[in-house]
């Protein structure tokens, strides 16, 4: 079964009085253990597609099916019950909380799922583990590099064992050989973990070291093909 | 919880500042809180004293006998306590004579000594129990009953002799304290009362004169309806039944409701709006973190918990803070005047506890709108802001 599937997505917004089709028509299908990303230029509509996918936001038309169960119907709390469960977010910006320290950062989507503290702070250890820094657990994000902060929000993106990781240009704001290893990292927890990865991305290195390259363009798929 | 604090503490001197413009707020409620209760204490001692008897004063006087002074106040002639006997249904009058002893320092009360002829039978302290000793009765010529704070002032004791103004008496008995302003008079009888009137006002005819009667009703008598009988049948004088006297005491009482009521208004006003500021100022500070947290799964629900528990707990350290601080003055005021035997400020429950709800539930609804206002963002639009 898919982890996650399209069918004739659309996403319309409006800005004055121009219409954006900012998804316009998209089917698409990602199965457990992918690894992929999708790529296009600005504007191309990829960062909304993946808002879609992660039910972050509702489309104008179409479905989003989360492992065979749609989601159009779902009201607000239902959509942030899959959030928790389901989907793993990464962003450009790390998106870390300044007062909370690494482990407590990763520690936050288990907080939500209201899982005890000691088996909390085990699970985030582990996590941390994982992306290798264990012993940064108890620094602030002010004191961690731009590729220990990602590291931290990939831990926190897989601590909660989703079906689905989702990352937004993860190696944007980082030099080539924090993309590099953030990318080596991300690829190894896919293959020994079997997670399921997509990429939003418009960088082309990032891109070649997905398994399958999805290119987008003005809200419809371009290409999509084996890397 | 550690969240709530951290957070709190990001901006140290916007949250030190919304607090203590809450504590300034509680501080005063709570030190007239303290007054309040203080003064409802004196209220009630006061009712205790009214609830059986009919006082009568001089026609067109609005001060009632009790809270009256000796200057300037109409006399009454004695002769009337004679036709008020004569009214169906009273059991007895007794004329009053009052003389200071000691007039108030600062907030203190003023010691009084109260002359009145003590009738067989009935008791001029229906419910102040006395501590030791006995009531005056008829012919107890040259003894004295003391109220709490006088009879500690002039560390008396019962069949001992006091010295007032002059003249020696034989206490007989010393009442409970009632923390009214009873507490520092000092009763005699009439006569004596008189005498000490005359020889400190040579020139003054007091003679036949009183400066209020007390009206005992018989038993089983419609005491209100007595007090208007009286009224009609007596020329010249005012009437005031137990209803009417509590009456006059209530609108006291409520007059300082109304101060303390005015005091939490402003509290409300200042308070409130520093907490809605201080958090729409953190709320818009915080719209990516809203956003992220609302992508890794946090309900509306989550994040509204979060953010009013934050004004909650600004309101309750305030409120903490600003009822501890009012307690200290409360205590350091109460030792000041301590010397003089006064008591200004009472702490009871409701003056410790009150300010804290207060300020908490008024930095909680303070805090809804801008914590309602984070929990419905739009976690898309929340995540792409700067």
């Amino acid at each position: 079964m898919s982890i996650v599937t399209t069918s004739g997505l659309k996403k319309v917004y409006t800005v004055g009085d121009t219409t954006i089709n900012a998804v316009n028509g998209l089917d698409l299908a990602i199965e457990k253990g992918e690894f992929l990303s999708i790529m296009g230029p600005s504007g191309s509509g990829k960062t909304t597609l993946l808002h879609l996918l992660g039910c972050l936001d509702v489309p104008t038309s179409g479905t989003v099916s989360i492992e065979g169960k749609e989601t159009g119907d779902l009201k607000p709390t239902a959509l942030a019950s899959i959030r928790r469960e389901k989907i793993g977010f990464i962003f450009q910006e790390f998106n870390l909380l300044p007062v909370l320290s690494a482990v407590e950062n990763v520690e936050l989507p288990l907080r939500y799922q209201k899982v005890k503290p000691a088996e909390r702070r085990r699970r985030a250890l582990e996590a941390l583990a994982k992306v290798g820094l264990s012993e940064r657990a108890n620094n602030k994000p002010g004191q961690l590099s731009g590729g220990e902060s990602q590291r931290v929000a990939i831990a926190r993106a897989l601590v909660t064992e989703p079906a689905l990781v989702l990352a937004d240009e993860p190696t944007g704001e980082l030099d080539t050989t924090n993309t590099v290893r953030i990318m080596d990292l991300l690829r190894e927890l896919n293959k020994q973990l079997d997670l399921t990865v997509a990429i939003v991305t418009h960088d082309p290195m990032v891109a070649e070291r997905t398994r399958r390259i999805i290119s987008i363009r003005d809200g419809k798929i371009e290409s999509d093909k084996a890397a | 919880m550690t969240f709530i604090l951290r957070n709190m503490w990001r901006r140290k001197a916007r949250t030190f500042l919304t607090i203590f413009g809450i504590v300034v707020g509680i501080f005063a409620l709570t030190v007239l809180g303290g007054m309040t209760a203080r003064m409802n204490q004196q209220i009630n001692g006061m009712k205790s004293y009214i609830t059986d008897k009919i006082e009568v004063a001089p026609a067109g006087s609005s001060v009632r006998m009790m809270g009256g002074g000796m200057g300037g106040v109409k006399l009454l002639e004695l002769s009337k306590v004679g036709e008020i006997e004569k009214v169906p249904g009273v059991k007895g009058a007794s004329g009053m004579i009052m003389v200071q002893l000691k007039a108030a320092e600062g907030m203190s009360q003023p010691q009084m000594m109260i002359g009145y002829e003590p009738i067989a039978g009935t008791s001029m302290f229906n419910n102040a129990k006395l501590s030791v000793g006995r009531e005056l009765q008829p012919g107890d010529a040259g003894k004295v009953l003391l109220g709490s704070t006088l009879a500690t002032d002039l560390n008396a004791k019962v069949g001992q002799p006091v010295t007032l103004l002059g003249k020696q008496f034989q206490v007989v008995g010393i009442m409970d304290t009632t923390l009214g302003m009873t507490d520092s008079w000092a009763f005699v009888p009439y006569q004596d009362s008189l005498n000490i009137f005359l020889a400190q006002n040579p020139y003054f005819k007091a003679e036949g004169l009183t400066q209020g009667i007390v009206v005992f009703p018989k038993q089983g008598v419609d005491i209100e309806a007595l007090s208007s009988k009286i009224q009609g049948s007596v020329a010249g004088i005012k009437t005031t039944s137990p209803k009417q006297a509590e009456k006059q005491i209530s609108n006291i009482s409520t007059i300082f409701s109304a101060i303390i009521l005015g005091i939490a208004f402003i509290a409300l006003f200042v308070g409130g709006l520093s907490v809605i500021n201080t958090m729409i100022m953190s709320v818009s500070e915080r719209r990516r973190e809203i956003g992220l947290k609302k992508a890794i799964g946090a309900t509306t629900g989550t994040i509204l918990r979060e953010y009013l528990g934050e004004a909650l707990m600004i309101g309750l350290v305030a409120g903490a803070c600003g009822m501890l601080l009012g307690l200290l003055a409360i205590a350091g005021l109460n030792r000041a005047t301590h010397a003089s035997n006064v008591v200004i400020f009472t702490v009871t429950a409701t003056v410790i506890i009150g300010p804290v709800i207060f300020a908490t539930v008024l930095a909680g609804l303070a805090g809804l709108f801008p914590a309602l206002r984070a929990a419905r963002l739009n976690p898309v639009d929340a995540l792409k802001e700067e």
